[in-house]
């Protein structure tokens, strides 16, 4: 059977289709016409679908997409704030699923969906867009806010590559141990000053039957080796996260080491109980736990009130270092892109994000430190550890889960999760975190 | 009248096109791009560099793959075998009997629940110290202390149990629809032959319920050889990616590591499996019903 040469017939044979005779055979240039139709109503839907709001247009309303979907009330909060005093609203678009949330700001790289804010992570994620060249540059706004005293030397690095400023601190964070005081008045315990008095502490709290730190299996389970690793040999850990050091080293094993005993001591709750980690520390689970400062926010929501129920302390390091303790912070950006859609606006909002009255909302409402050091924290406990950590006798360094980059990142908390439910098999787990190591480093120099 | 002959059809192309567009763009566009990206590195930033079967080679060299494809296939069996063969049982025990809705009803309330759902409500059940533990000591039943969801392999099975609770009640139903809808006469024949119980199962009922059987079957494994919802919600794959299955493994590697390439060269194979284990099992079943006929 031919298919018929001409339109005409060719309408013919698809009437037979439509009446259930005879048809056998669609044809050829149908697929042609359907795909020409096709076409066409994808122009007309890409038409519809140009942003409408760049192209050098104004705005009174931004809308700031994040990855903190908890944190929407206080969003809302700064955003009628904003309204107030710079006539620019902000409408916050929060997920709460990571992935997702990566890929859309991904994608919306190379489409014409733009956020005009956004919120990132520091380290080297931040360094991957910035390459892609697609981040509007804030070095004006740094060089003022650091002159008028809203910023600081001490976050700059955070936000600098290849010389330049890029974001702004959306929030910053210095992971310290929450601790309930509660249960440390009546066993007489004190907040440590050494790594041994920490132990010691641990200890006293086994013998009277109360687990001593917090553990999970999932996500957070990077953090005693954060902290166990910077505060035996920063500058391995350093060296972890710039590529230049095996999790083989021997450095890295005595850690695991370290981490195995006190998991065997029974200073460790069971990593796959998912109970809330602030009930937990409420109900007196555990008595302490290292979380962000941000976790602050949690510990009230259980209704536990500050400097009563439970206190903070800065986790001293295992080998002491010139006098210096050692102390993970972690910093979260607000990003604005290149081509973001109403770019004065955007830019306008950054700069007003950074003034004490923007900022003294925002970290009191949530309860956390603020990147601005004008601002009056007012959580006592916060404000001290604020403080004491802009002094010489702190020196910060980035969380790992920044620090690190995103296929090492997967790989070693897979590993670490492993690892919390059972110790004995750290070596194999090393070599599995060195494999995903050299693989992300030799694919980087190439 | 030739006019209206030619015009008809050309307008019916603008009628039909919204929906090639959808099917186009919703159904044939991920899956081309999807296996463009299996065959190229690609990290969603810098333009995607091809590699040729590099991500393929990579994935079998992969020391999790055995790990996720052991928990795949222990899906694809238990997540079939377990849900069908109780959702037959109370089938057939409910059939016919006085009541017999009110005792199958609890059993489809489930379903209701969306996956992500279940794996909460379960997740909670079966944590470390959880309501399962407490039940279990109360009980004075050993597996009081058992770390369910920290434990390989028994995270895996503890979930296929938590999946075999949603999915009984609707496998039930249909079991009920296909014996609603078998003929009666050979069974009144087999019962006037003296068959009962279990002989009129086995040599009548069974054989008379295969074809539905059949499909029950067959969708029952596509949706376990998928499954992704429960393990994702409960463990994330872990502790340590034991509990990680196929769909699980493209997620983690597309989505939480950014190697797009390398999660789309997982889907391309978890594809190519559940494509051939479905075809197989269905080409397998029809032909031994030809066969039969």
């Amino acid at each position: 059977m031919t298919y018929p040469p001409t339109g005409e017939k060719e309408g013919t044979a698809i009437m037979r289709m439509g009446t259930g005779k005879s048809a056998d055979h669609v044809p050829k240039s149908m697929i042609g016409r359907v795909g020409v139709a096709l076409v066409a109503t994808m122009l007309v839907l890409a038409a519809c679908g140009e942003d409408g709001g760049g192209g050098g247009g104004t705005t009174d309303n931004l809308k700031l997409y994040n990855d903190k979907g908890a944190w929407e009330e206080f969003f809302r909060e700064v955003g009628e704030l904003s309204q107030e005093e710079i006539g620019l609203s902000m409408e916050p678009v929060g997920y709460t699923d990571e992935p997702t949330y990566e890929a859309f700001i991904m994608a919306s790289f190379r489409t014409n969906v733009k956020p005009d804010l956004f919120t990132w992570s520091t380290g080297h994620r931040l360094n991957e867009i910035v390459r892609e060249g697609v981040i509007a540059e804030t070095t004006d706004l740094w060089t003022e806010a650091i002159a008028n005293g809203d910023l600081t030397e001490s976050l700059k690095p955070y936000y600098t590559i290849d010389g330049k400023q890029y974001c702004v601190p959306l929030n910053t964070a210095y992971w310290v141990m929450f601790y309930n005081k509660q249960i440390f008045d009546e066993l007489g315990l004190q907040p440590p000053s050494t790594w041994e008095d920490l132990i010691s502490i641990a200890d006293t709290l086994v013998e009277n039957g109360i687990t001593p730190f917090y553990h999970t299996a999932v996500l957070f389970s990077f953090v005693w080796f954060q902290q166990l690793m910077v505060g035996s040999d920063p500058a391995l850990y350093n060296a972890l996260s710039e590529g230049t050091a095996s999790y083989t080293d021997p450095g890295v094993v005595a850690v695991m080491e370290e981490w195995k005993q006190m998991i065997d001591k029974g200073y460790f709750s069971d990593p796959g109980d998912e109970t809330d980690p602030a009930a937990q520390l409420k109900s007196g689970k555990v008595a302490m736990g290292a979380w962000g400062t941000w976790f602050n926010t949690s510990m009230t929501q259980q209704e536990m009130t500050p400097g009563e129920d439970y206190g903070m302390f800065f986790i001293p390091n295992r080998v002491p270092q010139n006098n210096q303790t050692a102390v993970l912070f972690e910093s979260g950006p607000l990003c604005m892109l290149e081509d973001a859609p109403y770019r004065d606006e955007s830019m306008r909002y950054l700069e007003w994000w950074v003034t004490p009255s923007a900022q003294e909302l925002w970290s009191n409402s949530r309860g956390d430190v603020s990147g601005n050091p004008k601002v009056e924290i007012a959580d006592p406990g916060l404000n001290e550890i604020t403080q004491a950590a802009g002094t010489d006798d702190y020196v910060l360094y980035n969380r790992y889960f920044e620090a690190t980059p995103a296929p090492v990142l997967t790989a070693a908390l897979d590993a670490f999760g492993a690892f919390v439910v059972n110790p004995d098999e750290y070596h194999s787990l090393l070599e599995t975190i060195q494999q995903a190591n050299e693989d992300y480093w030799a694919g980087a120099d190439g | 009248m030739a006019r209206s002959r030619t015009l008809a059809p050309r307008s019916g192309f603008g009628f039909v096109a919204p929906a090639v567009l959808l099917v186009a763009a919703l159904l044939y566009a991920p899956f081309l791009w999807t296996l463009y990206l299996g065959f190229h590195e690609y990290d969603g930033l810098r333009p995607a560099e091809f590699i040729g079967l590099d991500n393929f080679t990579r994935l079998l060299e992969d020391p999790a793959l055995a790990t996720s494809v052991r928990n795949t296939l222990m899906w694809a069996v238990g997540g079939t075998a377990i849900p069908v063969a109780l959702g037959l049982l109370i089938a057939v025990l409910s059939y016919g009997i006085r009541g017999g809705t009110w005792y199958r009803l609890p059993f489809l309330l489930p379903y209701a629940l969306s996956g992500a759902g279940l794996a909460v409500i379960w997740g909670f059940i079966l944590q470390s110290g959880g309501a399962f533990n407490d039940v279990l000591g109360a009980l004075g039943l050993p597996g009081a202390d058992t770390r369910f969801l920290l434990e390989d392999p028994q995270n895996t099975l503890v979930m296929i149990m938590a999946f075999t609770w949603q999915q009984v009640g609707v496998n039930a139903l249909l079991f009920m629809v296909g014996l609603q809808s078998i003929p009666q006469e050979p069974i009144e024949a087999a019962r006037l032959d003296g068959a009962s119980g279990w002989r009129l199962f086995r040599h009548i009922t069974w054989p008379l319920l295969a074809p539905l059987t059949t499909v029950v079957i067959g969708l029952s494994l596509v949706a376990t050889l998928k499954t992704f919802d429960i393990v994702w919600v409960t463990t994330q794959g872990g502790p340590g990616r034991s509990s990680e299955v196929l769909a699980v493994t493209m997620y983690r590697n597309a989505f939480v590591a950014h190697e797009y390439g390398y999660g789309s060269a997982v889907a391309l194979a978890l594809t190519v499996v559940a494509g051939a284990v479905s075809f197989g099992y269905l080409r397998r079943q029809l032909s031994a019903k030809r066969g039969a006929a």
